[in-house]
């Protein structure tokens, strides 16, 4: 057990030298970018680990590129960053509300992309369903070279990485689509959402749905794609209260998980209401 | 190693613990007790101060990332003579302050905010707010308060 003063922290000047610094150390160390997530171990009774390695610095961890085809956004992007250099791309605007509505201004200044999808016990990241409702891949650096994988393949097996992994940047491919985020915090703002709904949907010239993708996030320990619901809307028209009833059919297939702010049946409950949300919004979008 | 700052205009340097979180050298080394480090996890916004010109929750700010960084206070904000801030003279006016807990939080958000928008609506003032929680207030003040430094005629 390592008190927070007897932490060290070593600051990468590059990707390559925090997966050596990484994997050297084997499971006493972690990445840090904003911090916000790790700084709370303490009070939270977590562990605090022997090195912490600062990734801020790294050039290669930065920025957002807009291609043709894709969207790439380095792992110590902020909110506040992503939110604004996703302005101006319809298909992103999902992505981009779930950026610039997480948390507070203080804290999108400085959390970032791939601290938001790392944090193993942050059950209501807005960014991670967001990020499977646009179908991202993540890539990911450690000590046997760069691998690309589904971002739900990530969330799924993030906790048994080897020593070293690292996310280097997040791949958001671009399409004839729209997106829409819906979150239901306690407050208005500047509190963890109950619950999370984000969507990424094709229509078809008939204005029917050719292809939806849902994430849910915030309501099961690790955020999900529903693709029961998905399922039961193909092929239907953009019908706010169709898609709502629909989601009440299908609430079950959720374990959802009990917090001090709501119950795990409560979480479940407003999954409807967000749905109903999630499509006006896209039905808006159009 | 030491972590080099400056602090309120001033170059300043100290040798802590990298995880230390910058509301704690700021109140116990530098005796800047402006801030205030209240709930510890980032919701509350009492510790807010500007690092390189963007707000930040100092109670969730490793020391250690902060090497080179330009950290301003509220204590900047007031004249060394003593004379109130345009924004800090507009919250007393308002009679906005009650118990002090959040205001200084409250003043740097706001400070922050004036800097990239020097007009901002009603509702950007209140976004900006976001962060920062009153226990007492009920924020209406405060906001009219901000608005009255930046849109006279729109706090009216």
């Amino acid at each position: 057990m390592v008190a927070a003063h007897e932490a060290r922290l070593h600051v990468a000047t590059s990707v390559d030298d925090a997966v050596a610094v990484l994997t050297e150390a084997g499971g006493d160390a972690v990445p840090m970018a904003g911090a916000t997530w790790l700084m709370r171990a303490e009070l939270r009774d977590e562990p605090i680990r022997p090195l912490y390695v600062a990734l801020g610095r790294i050039e290669a961890l930065k920025g957002v590129e807009i291609a043709a085809d894709a969207v790439s956004i380095g792992a110590c992007v902020t909110h506040a960053e992503l939110a604004g250099g996703l302005a101006g791309l319809p298909e992103m605007r999902g992505l981009a509300q779930a950026a610039g509505h997480a948390a507070t201004p203080a804290v999108r200044a400085v959390a970032t992309v791939g601290g938001n999808l790392a944090a193993s016990g942050f059950a209501a990241a807005d960014l991670a369903p967001a990020l499977l409702a646009a179908d991202a891949e993540v890539e990911v650096a450690g000590s046997n070279g760069t691998e690309r994988l589904p971002l739900a393949g990530y969330l799924a097996t993030r906790d048994q990485a080897a020593a070293g992994s690292l996310i280097v940047r997040v791949i958001v491919p671009r399409g004839d689509c729209v997106s829409a985020h819906t979150r239901l915090p306690l407050r208005v703002a500047g509190d963890y959402p109950v619950a999370i709904v984000s969507m990424n949907v094709a229509v078809s010239p008939d204005g029917t749905i050719a292809d939806l993708r849902i994430g849910v996030g915030s309501v099961e320990p690790v955020a999900a794609r529903w693709t029961a619901l998905e399922e039961a809307l193909a092929s239907q028209p953009l019908d706010p209260e169709a898609a709502a009833t629909a989601a009440r059919e299908h609430a079950g297939v959720f374990a959802p998980r009990d917090g001090v702010e709501a119950s795990g049946a409560y979480r479940v409950r407003v999954l409807p209401a967000l749905v109903r949300r999630a499509i006006e919004a896209l039905a808006a979008s159009r | 190693m030491p972590v080099n700052l400056v602090v309120n205009g001033e170059e300043r340097a100290v040798a802590a613990p990298p995880l230390t979180p910058l509301a704690d050298v700021l109140r116990d080394t530098f005796f800047l007790t402006g801030a205030k480090h209240v709930c510890g996890e980032g919701f509350c916004g009492a510790c807010t101060v500007l690092v390189d010109g963007k707000p930040a929750v100092s109670c969730l700010t490793p020391v250690g990332l902060l090497e080179g960084s330009e950290i301003r206070t509220v204590e900047l904000l007031a004249d060394p003579s003593g004379d109130l801030s345009p924004l800090q003279a507009a919250m007393e006016r308002h009679d906005a302050v009650q118990c002090g807990m959040c205001f200084p939080g409250i003043l740097m958000s706001l400070t922050a905010l004036f800097e990239t928008d020097a007009a901002p609506s009603r509702d950007t003032v209140r976004t900006a707010l976001a962060g920062n929680i009153c226990r007492c207030t009920g924020y209406e003040r405060i906001v009219e308060a901000a608005l009255s430094v930046c849109q006279p005629e729109a706090a009216q």
